[in-house]
């Protein structure tokens, strides 16, 4: 091991990067735009179920509290409907999923119901799309306050509380969720397509030729180039931890941990990048077989979406992945810091690198014969 | 005659069925320029890769500086500098920067500067290599075999694809190396090349070394003919008719013969003196180093093109 020699090849590959705009935008720009995207789709969903109609018709004093109960609950956006138009052909030019119609009467039944209790309850009718699972959480919510109308109306205190504790740190979004996985992607993509893309140019170019009349041994070019990925991935870490904390108000515990685990995954994705080419000559080929193993990888380890909310089999799968243990590893590292996920995901991800690694060490040659 | 400084015996290199190499065996002397000639796929490449270590061969013995290639390649590479086939380097690297990064990679402080004016890069230091022409790229590429400053330098076609401007810089440049002491190997598919900047060319064709010597040598050994072009009058080609010589009418009225040797040449001036036949100019020449070759190849220069 010369350090000349690995930090000469090193500073070549860095001019590189900052002199090529293919992969400063991928290294900088992609993850950047992965984290607007999904920050915008997933912002809103966890506050706001979207819009609820109602149509009331009795416009009395208990309709008024109900649609104030509803209204103040500030999980929907609430639309009155004038009570003159008709509801079945509102719904479906307005492509409505929940309708309430508060009948004529209901608050005189409500005061009627206060005089003689045996009385039948007043009744509003909620028109809504079985189909539309938006519709039926807005239903849920619905019949929660609804209930709580109920009890304070009747006077009576519960029998059953709940305490609603988030298990993971303080305020847990979204955002926490999918940032580490962003990041585990992020760093996934650089480190095998990087890899590929270096060895498949030096190849095609014959630099290979050339490199293999230096003294620079494969071990030296190889530390140079895991040291390359390494400082690619810390790019891509800041961009998104950036991007997060500045618009999305994510608050991450940066910690030991994390590095632990881009490390670990730069050398397993790098080593499949150089398994890769060297059992994939041509450069079609290769790209391809990179886009095969990363791409049921992405959605399959918990990038976007839990892995629990996938069925029984594919869960199995997603535990054969080694991304799905950066995702798990990240994830606890900086979300709510299980020691013993970190542990299991750190071992299992190192084993698997340093097989894949010292394989692709032992496998390629610069003699290419 | 100095010592031999690469030496290969009955050197055999096989892909599947192709015998890439077939038994070649030859000397380099220290301080020489030895050029392979040879058509496309002769085996050119695939020798001399062998010799610089890159390439395994599968059988024979290869010496260079008196250790194997097999067994010394660390010791070898530090004292061989390599231009090899169609040199190239990282795009995105001026030439000042790959001369550097190149350099590094043999611990090497050379002078980096005068490498590069060396080959008249001095003007391009700071372009990016993608934006360099073809003939600027090669010459990058030999400035990166110069940065340990080798005892022996291989060029694999150095001058192929380069204008004639070019070219000469490059033999210039050859030249210089040679005057420096420093043995040159040099693969070509360019007679004229071989001709002017060789002191042994072996001629190579279908992994086999058919001819060496140095240029002249070949042309005394091989050419079986002398050529006579003559320009002039009408009645020219009737002496190489009574005479029985081979003749042949080129553009522009003249006519060559081929003469077996200097009585016949003779034997041409006195019929045309005899016959009282004008000229505008007589051209005695022997044959080259092309004829010698197409006649010992039996192919183009780019003909062939393998097995
Ligand atoms: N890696 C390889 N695998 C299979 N065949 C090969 C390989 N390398 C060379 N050959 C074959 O060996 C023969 C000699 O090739 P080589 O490159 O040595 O020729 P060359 O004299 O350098 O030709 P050129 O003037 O075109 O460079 C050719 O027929 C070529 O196809
Ligand atoms: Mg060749």
């Amino acid at each position: 091991m010369n350090s000349r020699r690995i930090a000469a090849n090193f500073n070549a590959n860095i001019r590189g990067f900052y002199r090529n705009k293919a992969t400063v935008f991928f290294v900088v720009l992609f993850p950047i735009l992965l984290m607007l995207l999904f920050g915008m789709i997933f912002q809103d969903t966890g506050e706001n179920m979207g819009p609820l109609y109602i149509q009331d018709m009795d416009g009395g004093v208990h309709s008024e509290a109900l649609i104030n109960a509803l209204n103040s609950s500030g999980v929907f956006d609430v639309k009155l409907v004038e009570p003159g138009t008709d509801a079945d052909s509102y719904i479906t030019a307005h492509h409505v999923n929940t309708f309430i119609v508060i009948p004529e009467g209901f608050s005189d039944s409500v005061n009627m119901r206060f005089l003689n209790r045996s009385l039948p309850a007043a009744n509003i009718t909620i028109l809504y799309d079985p189909g539309n699972s938006a519709a039926q959480q807005k239903i849920g919510v619905i019949t929660q306050i609804i209930n709580g109308m109920n009890m304070a109306y009747s006077g009576s205190q519960p029998f059953v509380g709940i305490d609603a504790v988030p298990s993971v740190s303080d305020d847990y979004k979204y955002i926490d969720f999918f940032a580490p996985g962003i990041i585990a992607m992020s760093v996934m993509t650089s480190s095998l397509f990087g890899t590929v893309g270096m060895n498949i140019e030096l190849r095609q170019k014959g630099i290979l030729r050339k490199l293999a009349t230096t003294p620079i041994t494969r071990s030296e070019w190889l530390v140079s180039n895991i040291l390359y990925q390494f400082i690619m991935a810390m790019i891509s870490f800041t961009a998104i931890i950036l991007v997060g904390v500045v618009i999305f108000g994510l608050k991450p515990h940066l910690n030991g941990y994390l590095f632990l685990f881009i490390i670990l995954e730069v050398f397993a994705f790098s080593g499949i990048g150089m398994l890769i080419t060297r059992f994939v000559r041509d450069a079609d080929g290769a790209q391809a077989a990179a886009n095969a193993i990363m791409f049921p990888m992405m959605f399959l380890s918990g990038t976007f979406f839990p892995v629990e909310m996938m069925p029984d089999l594919l869960q199995k799968v997603a535990r054969l992945l080694p991304l799905y243990y950066v995702n798990e590893g990240l994830r606890s590292a900086m979300v709510d810091m299980n020691l013993n996920t970190i542990i299991e995901s750190a071992v299992v991800i190192g084993v698997f690198g340093v097989v894949v690694f010292i394989l692709g060490v032992l496998l390629t040659s610069w003699k290419e014969d | 005659m100095s010592e031999s400084v690469i030496s290969v015996e009955n050197l055999v290199k096989l892909y599947g069925d192709l015998r890439a190499v077939d038994d070649i065996s030859f000397e380099v002397r220290t301080g020489e320029v030895f050029a392979f000639l040879g058509p496309n796929g002769a085996g050119k490449t695939t020798t001399v890769e062998i010799i610089e270590t890159i390439r395994n061969a599968t059988s024979g013995k290869v010496l260079i500086f008196g250790m194997d290639v097999r067994k010394n390649r660390t010791e070898i590479i530090k004292r061989i500098g390599v231009l090899p086939q169609e040199f190239s380097s990282f795009d995105r690297l001026t030439v000042e920067e790959t001369v550097r990064y190149f350099a590094a990679l043999f611990e090497s402080d050379c002078d980096v500067q005068h490498l590069i004016n060396l080959v008249n890069l001095g003007k391009h230091r700071n372009q990016l290599y993608t934006n360099l022409s073809g003939g600027l790229k090669q010459r990058v590429g030999i400035a990166v075999a110069l940065v340990n400053d080798p005892e022996i330098v291989f060029l694999d076609e150095p001058t192929t694809g380069l204008d004639p401007r070019a070219r000469h810089d490059v033999w210039d440049v050859i030249n210089g190396l040679k005057k420096e002491g420093k043995t040159v190997f040099l693969t070509t598919h360019y007679m004229e090349e071989a001709e002017v900047l060789a002191d042994t060319v072996a001629i190579i064709s279908r992994g086999r070394i058919i001819s060496t010597g140095s240029p002249s040598e070949l042309i005394d050994k091989h050419s079986t003919s002398i050529h006579v072009t003559i320009k002039g009058g009408m009645g020219i080609s009737s002496v190489a008719e009574a005479m029985g010589l081979q003749w042949e009418a080129k553009n522009g009225g003249s006519v060559v013969m081929e003469a077996r040797d200097n009585e016949q040449i003779l034997e041409i001036m006195m019929r045309l003196k005899e016959k009282n036949i004008g000229y505008d100019s007589i051209d005695i020449r022997k044959a080259n180093l092309e004829e010698v070759f197409l006649k010992l190849t039996g192919e183009g220069l780019s003909g062939g093109g393998g097995h």
